[in-house]
């Protein structure tokens, strides 16, 4: 008996081997041969028995992003209207996990038909490699969306280096200062204009334990957009940040400015003191929804998370003029194209799938999908007009505030290379905790931009 | 019936799902890995056969001795408090103490719990807004030493290595546990029948007992730190900086964060002679030691 045990267990243990082997050794296309298999690829679309074309759909819109609400529902409207002709899988991670995602999918060979990503350094790789369509073909195939439909500018971060548009773009965004008018009224302070202002409110603010301005750096973020909103306080910034694609240079006077204010923002205790754990879009932002802090800076995909009660005693003002800024902040504002949809080139091109690749990219570009996404507080890159009356109260003020003023792009739209930005973001948090000095910074990054 | 197989044939066929487990899953992607970090490549594009040149930089990476260090500095801690701490709880519970079981219970349950969970945890104690970590010292008296813990560049890497370090005190215990009850009880008796007391019998008797145990425990903590990762990414994503990233780390933000898989893979080769050289030297200190 106990040798039949036995058997049967070196029998269960070789075969859950040998099935191991043999299902890891099956794989068509592996990350050593990547180059090679793209090239070959003609489709990962495939065709049902009953004809059926199967796509793949990739985004950061799933459960736990602001737009999922908004998105997931009409995107089952759309599969359940073509059930009939496709089948539609949709993939979702987190906004990391889905970076992640993408560039292992891209070296393995196994990208999404389509998929939501960014533009700019993000998508260079893929550009570089021949994977994405030129946007262009799209717009010629179909019917219902066309280029002229959508802002001009919005292109320029989906533009490669051989001047062809590789992203449909989707979400344009506005930097915002937002400050809490019942904290500042209560301790009867005036919104402030100037840095010595500011210096004296965060006393106040501090004396009573209340963090001035909700800003830190975990991964970047929220300073580093931050630090481009100071950025364009001075004279031929903008500029620089225009042309860092093409320029590669982020060692300029204006970024050791602003790196040597950031770190007179913290001595003064303008930020909270434990930049690590504040850090991240979330967590900084809700010290300002939790009233710990007076102020902070932030975009409209977190305005999902800030209640309604806090939009209403929230005020958008101009971010303070720093010392030896030149440009009104008053008359300025970050707004650029941040999101779009790409198009992987082999599943367009396909026969078999195209029809079915025109109507799904129809459907993510449509005025519709745009249109209900901006409850979430996204800005449509598309030429619509949006009803102010459905959309949330900060939405409105932000949209207000928007009106009349110059706008200005972020280093994130425009940094040349993947590693940069990654460096860019890391030293971000090195300089929050005074590990770097303003020089120091400045020269970590433009270390990683000069590297071929 | 006598098998017509003959002893080699039936050894190779024992040896060989093994065989073939290894060379699938570790040999050929070491391999690969050792031809990748000769090139220049992002993930996509063609490689490029560059030489040594991801060497040579990695070499003038300040970076790169960052987290080296930060590695060096995890395995030195580990040794130290892994082995040291799990040898006398071990101790304390092979005296029969009362609730030993229960306690031998409470010592592994960090084990078998995830390391992402852990770290995600020991991120919330040490946050200064929510955390009860600083609590916790102004309840002992101890406010002065409140900080920032993740924030503060004096204790961003040490609060980082705390959890792992850790949870895997248990595992020690359980080891050294194990090895305590092979040695006969009557050595222990006789021992201390001539007038040893606990102390001078752990040192004398008990713990010449364990050396190969020792040993293993040793190897487990130093390949185990070499290969940290998950706790120092999920509480600080290794930064700010590289600053408390360990190698593992780097190795991940170089390849699939930077996309430069030729790099990422140079740093793992480097993980590779690293652990090859220290289990090579402590083989040979401790081969040594078994001569004289």
């Amino acid at each position: 008996m106990n040798r039949l045990i036995k058997n049967a267990l070196v029998f269960t243990v070789t075969a859950v081997l040998l099935t191991g082997i043999v299902g890891c050794g099956s794989g068509k296309e592996n990350l050593g041969n990547s180059s090679t298999v793209q090239s070959e690829t003609t489709s990962v679309a495939t065709t049902t028995a009953k004809s059926k074309v199967s796509l793949v759909f990739a985004t950061n819109w799933g459960e736990g992003d602001s737009k999922y609400t908004y998105f997931d529902p009409k995107f089952k409207e759309f599969q359940k209207a073509n059930a009939d002709t496709m089948d539609i899988v949709l993939e979702t991670n987190s906004t990391e996990d889905f970076k992640t995602k993408i560039k292992i999918q891209t070296a393995s060979g196994d990208l999404p038909s389509a998929f939501t990503y960014w533009g700019g350094a993000m998508m260079n790789n893929m550009v570089d490699a021949g994977l994405l369509l030129d946007v262009d073909e799209y717009f010629n195939a179909s019917s219902t969306v066309k280029r002229d439909n959508f802002e001009p500018t919005s292109f320029s971060y989906y533009t490669a280096a051989d001047g062809k548009t590789y992203g449909v773009p989707l979400e344009s965004t506005r930097g915002i200062f937002l400050v809490n008018t019942e904290i500042f009224k209560k301790y009867n302070l005036q919104v402030p204009k100037t840095y010595d202002e500011l210096k004296n409110v965060s006393k106040i603010l501090n004396q009573n334990g209340i963090i001035p301005i909700a800003m830190a750096s975990n991964g970047g973020t929220p300073a580093e957009f931050f630090f481009s909103e100071l950025y364009n306080q001075y004279s031929g910034a903008a500029e620089e940040i225009k042309n860092f694609t093409a320029s590669r240079k982020f060692n300029t006077s204006n970024a050791v400015k602003v790196a040597a204010n950031i770190q007179d923002m913290i001595s003064n205790n303008m930020f909270p003191k434990d930049t690590v754990a504040n850090g991240g879009w979330g967590p900084c932002l809700q010290l300002y929804t939790d009233q710990k802090a007076a102020m902070t800076y932030t975009y409209p995909w977190m305005f999902e998370s800030i209640p309604e009660e806090i939009q209403k005693i929230s005020d958008i003002v101009p971010i303070p003029k720093l010392p030896d800024a030149d440009i009104d902040p008053a008359n300025i504002m970050s707004g650029f194209t941040v999101y779009g949809c790409v198009i992987k080139k082999a599943a367009f091109t396909d026969t078999v799938t195209h029809d079915a690749m025109v109507k799904l990219c129809d459907f993510l570009a449509s005025d519709d999908l745009s249109t209900n996404l901006t409850k979430s507080g996204m800005i449509p890159a598309k030429k619509i007009t949006v009803d102010m009356n459905g959309q949330k109260l900060i939405y409105q003020k932000m949209m207000s505030y928007a009106e009349g003023k110059n706008l200005i792009q972020v280093h994130f739209s425009t940094i040349p290379s993947q590693s940069a930005l990654s460096m860019l973001d890391t030293s971000l948090d090195e300089l929050f905790i005074n590990a770097l000095t303003p020089q120091a910074f400045v020269d970590k990054v433009q270390a990683a931009l000069d590297k071929k | 019936m006598k098998s017509k197989l003959t002893r080699p044939v039936i050894l190779a066929l024992f040896i060989l799902p093994v065989f073939m487990v290894y060379s699938i899953f570790l040999m050929i992607p070491l391999v690969q890995t050792g031809y990748y970090s000769l090139t220049s490549w992002n993930g996509i594009s063609q490689k490029v056969f560059i030489g040594f040149d991801n060497f040579n930089a990695l070499m003038k990476n300040n970076d790169y001795w960052i987290t080296f260090f930060n590695t060096m500095k995890l395995t030195a801690v580990s040794l130290l408090i892994q082995i040291t701490v799990g040898l006398l709880l071990a101790y304390l519970l092979y005296q029969k103490t009362k609730g030993a079981k229960i306690f031998r219970t409470i010592f592994f349950l960090p084990v078998v719990i995830a390391p992402v969970a852990i770290g995600l945890m020991f991120s919330l104690f040490y946050n200064s807004q929510i955390g009860i970590f600083n609590k916790i010292l102004t309840v002992l008296g101890l406010g002065m030493f409140q900080t920032h813990w993740l924030s503060n560049i004096n204790t961003l890497l040490y609060a980082v290595m705390a959890p792992q370090v850790w949870q895997y005190i248990g595992l020690y215990v359980t080891i050294f546990l194990g090895a305590m009850q092979t040695i006969p009880v009557e050595t222990i008796e006789s021992t201390q029948i001539d007038g040893a007391g606990k102390t001078r019998t752990f040192f004398n008797v008990v713990l010449p007992q364990l050396s190969g145990f020792m040993n293993i425990c040793i190897v487990l903590c130093l390949t185990g730190s070499l290969k940290a990762f998950d706790h120092s990414w999920i509480m600080t994503g290794g930064g700010p900086g590289v600053r408390s990233a360990y190698l593992g780390v780097f190795m991940y933000k170089t390849a699939f964060t930077n996309s430069d898989f030729g790099l990422g893979s140079a740093i793992t080769i480097t993980i590779v002679i690293i652990s090859l050289l220290m289990t090579g030297l402590f083989n040979q200190f401790t081969a040594g030691e078994h001569d004289n």
